[in-house]
């Protein structure tokens, strides 16, 4: 799989390079991006059903190392993605909310949350002490950059993804309201009841 | 003809590739998100709101990406011909396909073509960044390339022109080297230690067209830092150095060199959390092109240090960094009192306490003209002492505290004092500063389930006005009624009740309603806006003044 991707981008890029062709750039990366999209419908028919595994990305833990995306495990147990910023309100809520049934949801289904900050260096060094502090005990990521959020489609924050044990994003949901995170740990529950869902 | 060519044979190879390989189809995926913010304007004199002739106004974007594997491609559509109020305002008006990539991601290396966002270190000499909701996008259009030869070294190469709003402006290029030690020494992080350096240098070309100044066509930065930390403690430093760069209407055409140094200390523990930060900045501000003001032609990023207020009222005085010279702190603790425990209730008792506090640099002005080449124009401006602290620009003290009762009841109280230089910040020469006390009350009842109510109150105290619109008191309610996880309904007003001239005191009132089906979410609303972050339905954005009705549809898939 490597291989071809390989040489698909470097056949684009030679060809890029070759026939000076940074110009017509937009035009050509559109119409592969189209085509890459057809084909790919054409090729599969359950394309509507197909899950989203997820994306390469490196973030920062908060001490400071790299941590890419692909590396996050929870021994083929479901997974919950939060999206969230120090300074987004309703994220704060989210994350307060979750916590007051966190240690009964792992209890019962060993549920794992990565909880990924959109903050920029403005906040970003923030998150640590501020997450301590309020004594959240996720898994938390820095996204400085905003390219995971970037690569997930995430418009605005709060959002949140559920995983599978394949780590196939299986269900996602926009904002927050108070009680919602029961709907997460219903999936969740729902994933493990049918694990070949 | 030849391109056609060209076009035709990359499909037609990417094509059979794709088809021949069954393997390669069943990793690629599509996906996406859509945006559609549209607003029908009243005009309201009264308020400010003035008549616009097309009344119906759109932002509208869409991104499309495909993955297989490392391989990425993507492109995003924006539909902002007839854009908001406050994008026309700061000229975001085009349409197109202003962002796309293709892009390959390895185990030891990533190449990116077309468009990218990214950062080096904290962006002190650059930073790529993308904000749709504010109207801000400067991606770098070119190319990346990023090397990672061994755990825990990444060295990344950029080279390419900048987008300003719809078009691409300037040339840079630049290269950033990250060592984390402790990911290349496992003895470090078995020792909880970690620490990590790295450094980057950027550059711009200009052409230099000036009759009277002669002025540096290739103008570099450099920046370095340190991480280091040790258990729950942890240091972060970055110091970056520009060379000398008149600029227009930024620093009045001096020679004067920029630096700017970060230094961030945090210790955190279970229920525990201290953060402390300082910064200065020193004629800073880069930028592509000379003349560029505003928002635009931003090549770097300088942090601000106060904290970004949720609540409405504060938030109407928020700190704007002044990368051409500044000097500050911030601390920040944040304490748990234990959960079970007689004072901190079942569920504990959260309690944040944050303050900060920028002054202006010192500045000695220098006369005599540095410049030799040309007519001997241009200075170096000014000389300023690395401690010389100037005026006072900005002040926040702040304070909240929440507490959970039990399954239904949560209560959050929160004070806050700003001290606000708009003279400085916003331009409004010769003003006082304005000094405000905010008091906020935030109660949550869960009622069951699904069923929330939440009522916010806040009162803004002050003896000064800024500008005309706000003057003196502020009297602010929110309530938001939300069945879980798919309806929200919002009732706020915000009433300028001390307004010095009677007729302005108004109500900004608003009503809205959303609706989330899983990533979809439609908000309908109407009323008055004060410009400002507005959270609906537990989503934050920026909202100008305007009176009418509003549509706002994002989706992602």
């Amino acid at each position: 799989m490597i291989f071809h991707s390989t040489i698909v981008f470097f056949f684009t890029f030679a060809a890029i390079k070759y026939f000076n062709l940074f110009n017509c750039m937009k035009q050509i990366i559109s119409l592969l991006v189209i085509a890459f999209a057809i084909s790919s419908a054409i090729a599969q028919e359950d394309f509507s059903k197909r899950k989203m595994s997820l994306p390469s990305v490196d973030l920062k833990t908060l001490n400071g190392k790299t941590f890419n995306t692909q590396d996050m495990d929870n021994n083929e147990k479901p997974i919950i993605i939060c999206f969230f910023a120090t300074w987004c309100k309703p994220c704060m809520t989210e994350l307060k909310a979750i916590s007051d049934v966190y240690d009964d949801w792992q209890d019962e289904t060993g549920v794992k949350i990565y909880a990924i900050s959109i903050d920029d260096s403005r906040s970003s060094a923030k998150v640590s002490p501020l997450v301590k502090g309020q004594n959240w005990d996720y898994e938390f990521l820095l996204d400085e950059n905003s390219d995971f959020k970037r690569a997930m489609n995430v418009n605005d924050i709060p959002h949140t993804f559920v995983l599978n044990k394949n780590k196939e994003i299986v269900w996602q949901h926009t904002s927050y309201s108070p009680g919602a995170e029961q709907e997460y740990i219903n999936i969740v529950r729902k994933l493990i009841a049918e694990p070949n869902k | 003809m030849k391109k056609k060519f060209i076009l035709l044979g990359l499909f037609i190879s990417c094509g059979t590739l794709l088809i021949a390989q069954n393997n390669f189809m069943k990793n690629s995926r599509v996906s996406g998100n859509f945006q559609l913010d549209a607003q029908y304007y009243i005009p309201d004199a009264a308020m400010g709101a003035n008549t616009i002739r097309d009344k119906i106004r759109a932002n509208a974007f869409a991104n499309i990406n495909y993955t297989n594997g490392g391989f990425s491609a993507g492109l995003r559509y924006e539909f902002y011909q007839f854009p908001l109020i406050d994008f026309e305002k700061i000229h975001y008006i085009g349409h197109g396909i202003p962002h796309y990539y293709i892009g390959y991601n390895h185990e030891y290396f990533e190449v990116t073509v077309g468009s990218f966002y990214e950062q080096f270190g904290n962006g002190l000499i650059y930073r790529s960044y993308e904000n749709r909701n504010l109207g801000y996008d400067n991606a770098t259009y070119g190319i990346r390339v990023k090397g990672k030869p061994y755990k825990g070294i990444v060295i990344t190469g950029i080279w390419g022109m900048q987008r300003n709003l719809f078009v691409k402006e300037g040339q840079i290029r630049g290269i950033d080297g990250d060592i984390s030690f402790s990911e290349m020494f496992s003895k470090l992080s078995d020792n909880s230690v970690t620490l990590g350096i790295g450094g980057s240098f950027l550059s711009k070309f200009e052409v230099d067209n000036d009759p009277d100044y002669n002025l540096p066509e290739n103008v570099a930065a450099f920046a370095t830092r340190l991480n280091f930390g040790y258990k729950d403690f942890n240091l972060n430093a970055e110091y970056a150095y520009k060379f000398n760069d008149p600029l227009v209407k930024l620093n009045d055409m001096i020679y004067k060199p920029g630096e700017a140094l970060v230094v961030t200390a945090s210790y955190a523990m279970k229920g525990l959390g201290i953060y402390l930060t300082g910064l200065r900045t020193d004629n800073m501000d880069f930028r592509t092109v000379r003349t560029a003001e505003a928002n635009n032609n931003i090549i770097n990023y300088i942090p601000t240090l106060t904290r970004e207020h949720t609540y409405a009222l504060p938030a109407m005085f928020p700190y704007a960094s002044q990368a051409q010279g500044q000097i500050g702190f911030q601390a920040q603790v944040n304490y748990q009192i234990k959960k079970r425990s007689k004072i901190g209730g079942k569920y504990g008792t959260d309690i944040m306490v944050n303050y900060s506090q920028i002054h202006g640099i010192k500045q000695n002005p220098v006369e005599e003209a540095v410049n030799a080449g040309g007519d001997m124009t241009g200075t170096d401006g000014y000389t300023s002492p690395f401690f010389g602290i100037g005026k006072l620009l900005f002040q926040d003290f702040n304070i909240e505290i929440s507490r959970k009762f039990n399954s239904t009841w949560k209560l959050g109280l929160g004070y806050v004092f700003l001290l606000y230089n708009q003279d400085v910040i916003e331009g409004h020469i010769g003003q006082p500063n304005v000094l405000s006390h905010t008091a906020i009350a935030d109660l949550t009842c869960q009622i069951n389930n699904k069923h929330a109510l939440r009522l916010e109150l806040q009162h803004l105290y002050s003896k000064q006005n800024k500008g005309i619109w706000s003057s003196r008191n502020w009297l602010y309610g929110q309530l938001e009624y939300s069945i879980s996880p798919k309806w929200f309904i919002s009732v706020l007003d915000r009433w300028n009740y001390g307004n010095i001239d009677k007729t302005k005191r108004i109500h900004y009132y608003s009503v809205s309603g959303s609706f989330v089906y899983g990533t979809t979410k439609i908000t309908l609303s109407f009323g008055k806006q004060y410009e400002g972050i507005l959270c609906v339905g537990g989503v934050c954005r920026a909202v100008p003044a305007s009176y009418g009705a509003g549509l706002s549809i994002v989706s992602s898939f």
